[in-house]
């Protein structure tokens, strides 16, 4: 659109192709996180085959599977070159030529905190238009399936759109009228949206594109399914999920913004860092952890991968390898990590905490 | 399957362990894995207790 031109809510930039959001919705517009597919905390780029569960691959996206082994998702599979302006994406690869049973889901997408969403007002009269808009790529061409869909389930606003060209990245914008009835959770640290692409389900999740229906609904009939092809290949990047009726230019974030938006969600504490702290018993000891952005909500712990060993500060002697035994008294933003095995320590003396290989993961997803 | 864990220093479990993967889940009404833990003890899961082997 022209420059200076006012469209509802968008207004025209002198910047070919770029436009801002309504209001001062240029900033943070997005509420989707990692819509770039920049941050991958937990695979640093590897591939990784489904489970038969649900699962985190790159940050803040999420896949469920009824079956196990049936895709593989990694940044930038199969090296193609992204959009314009991307550096990455998410590609997803179809392992075999399954048929989803009726009960039986494959999907893949984000759910957005309740913090982020509840501007938008849905499941009220004043209920705001969002746009949706995404780069899509796949091996497939047909019509795909997609939903918003609210934190009970029983909220869904399942939407179609069309890949006219395999193997070929193509930019698909959807504009849905928000939801004005249902109950959607408003400003709290809960589930506000999830967003889910479809990449396969059966009839139980299939309903009729384009309108809000009071279920569970995370694709549309007829929908183009990656599963029930092998080797089909679906790649995603520029996720964008705004307020208002057209889609705007992606919202590009500073590297470390984005992580620190995922770190809320997912973080790890590895090697490198040594902590003080103080024995309780002979061969146990706790040490305070500070988590680098405050958790969404107390988060799970768990051991990723590798070692770490102890040893008295005061006199210097090595304490040697410990297990991780749990972190009681966490909270969203830290919480003390107990460790236990440790030996030639004397109790009453501090000790260094040596994580040599250690990586810790703390997980406060939704 | 989920094991009770009562965490040095208690006297009572405080988290619980989720086999599969080891992972440490605390009892907070907000975590999405306790929720889940919750889920599935309401289907009729029943955790290992504190003290016997997993």
């Amino acid at each position: 659109m022209a420059y200076g031109t006012v469209q509802a809510d968008v207004i025209g930039t002198s910047v070919a192709g770029s436009n801002l959001g309504a209001g001062n919705a240029s900033i943070m517009k997005n509420r989707i996180i990692n819509g770039a597919m920049v941050i991958d905390q937990r695979n640093a780029g590897a591939s990784v085959t489904n489970a038969a569960t649900t699962a985190y691959t790159l940050d803040r996206f999420q896949y469920y599977a009824s079956q196990a082994s049936k895709f593989t998702i990694q940044q930038n599979a199969g090296s193609v070159t992204p959009p314009v302006g991307f550096s990455n994406y998410v590609g997803i690869t179809s392992l075999s030529a399954y048929t989803p049973s009726a009960g039986e889901q494959f999907i893949f997408g984000q759910m957005i905190e309740g913090f982020n969403t509840s501007d938008l007002q849905f499941g009220t009269a004043n209920a705001k238009t969002v746009t949706l808009s995404f780069w899509v790529r796949s091996s497939l061409t047909g019509t795909f399936g997609a939903s918003l869909i609210n934190a009970a389930y029983n909220r869904s606003y399942p939407f179609s759109y069309t890949i006219s060209a395999a193997n070929t990245w193509q930019q698909i914008s959807v504009t849905i009228a928000g939801d004005t009835t249902g109950t959607w959770i408003g400003s709290t640290n809960g589930v506000g949206i999830r967003l889910y692409f479809s990449l396969g389900c059966g009839s139980t999740s299939q309903g009729t594109a384009n309108a809000w229906v009071a279920a569970e609904k995370e694709t549309v009939t007829g929908e183009t399914q990656i599963v029930g092809t092998n080797g089909a290949t679906f790649y995603v990047t520029g996720v964008q999920l705004e307020v208002g009726s057209s889609a705007t230019g992606y919202e590009y974030r500073q590297y470390g913004t984005e992580l620190a938006l995922c770190q809320r969600y997912y973080e790890t504490y590895q090697a490198g860092y040594n902590a003080g702290g103080n024995y309780s018993t002979s061969g146990s000891q706790g040490f305070a952890m500070y988590f680098k952005v405050t958790k969404r909500a107390t988060p799970t712990m768990a051991i990723v991968s590798g070692t770490a060993t102890v040893s008295n500060a005061v006199a210097g002697n090595a304490g040697g390898t410990v297990a991780i035994n749990n972190q009681p008294n966490s909270v969203s933003n830290g919480g003390d990590l107990y460790v236990t095995g440790a030996t030639g320590l004397v109790a009453g003396n501090a000790g260094l905490f040596l994580p040599s290989t250690l990586i810790i993961s703390y997980s406060a997803e939704l | 399957m989920y094991k009770l864990h009562i965490p040095i220093m208690q006297t009572e479990p405080t988290c619980v362990i989720r086999l599969f993967d080891n992972a440490y889940i605390p009892f907070a009404p907000d975590n999405s894995d306790y929720q889940a833990y919750l889920k599935w003890v309401a289907e009729g899961g029943v955790p290992i207790s504190a003290e016997e082997q997993a």
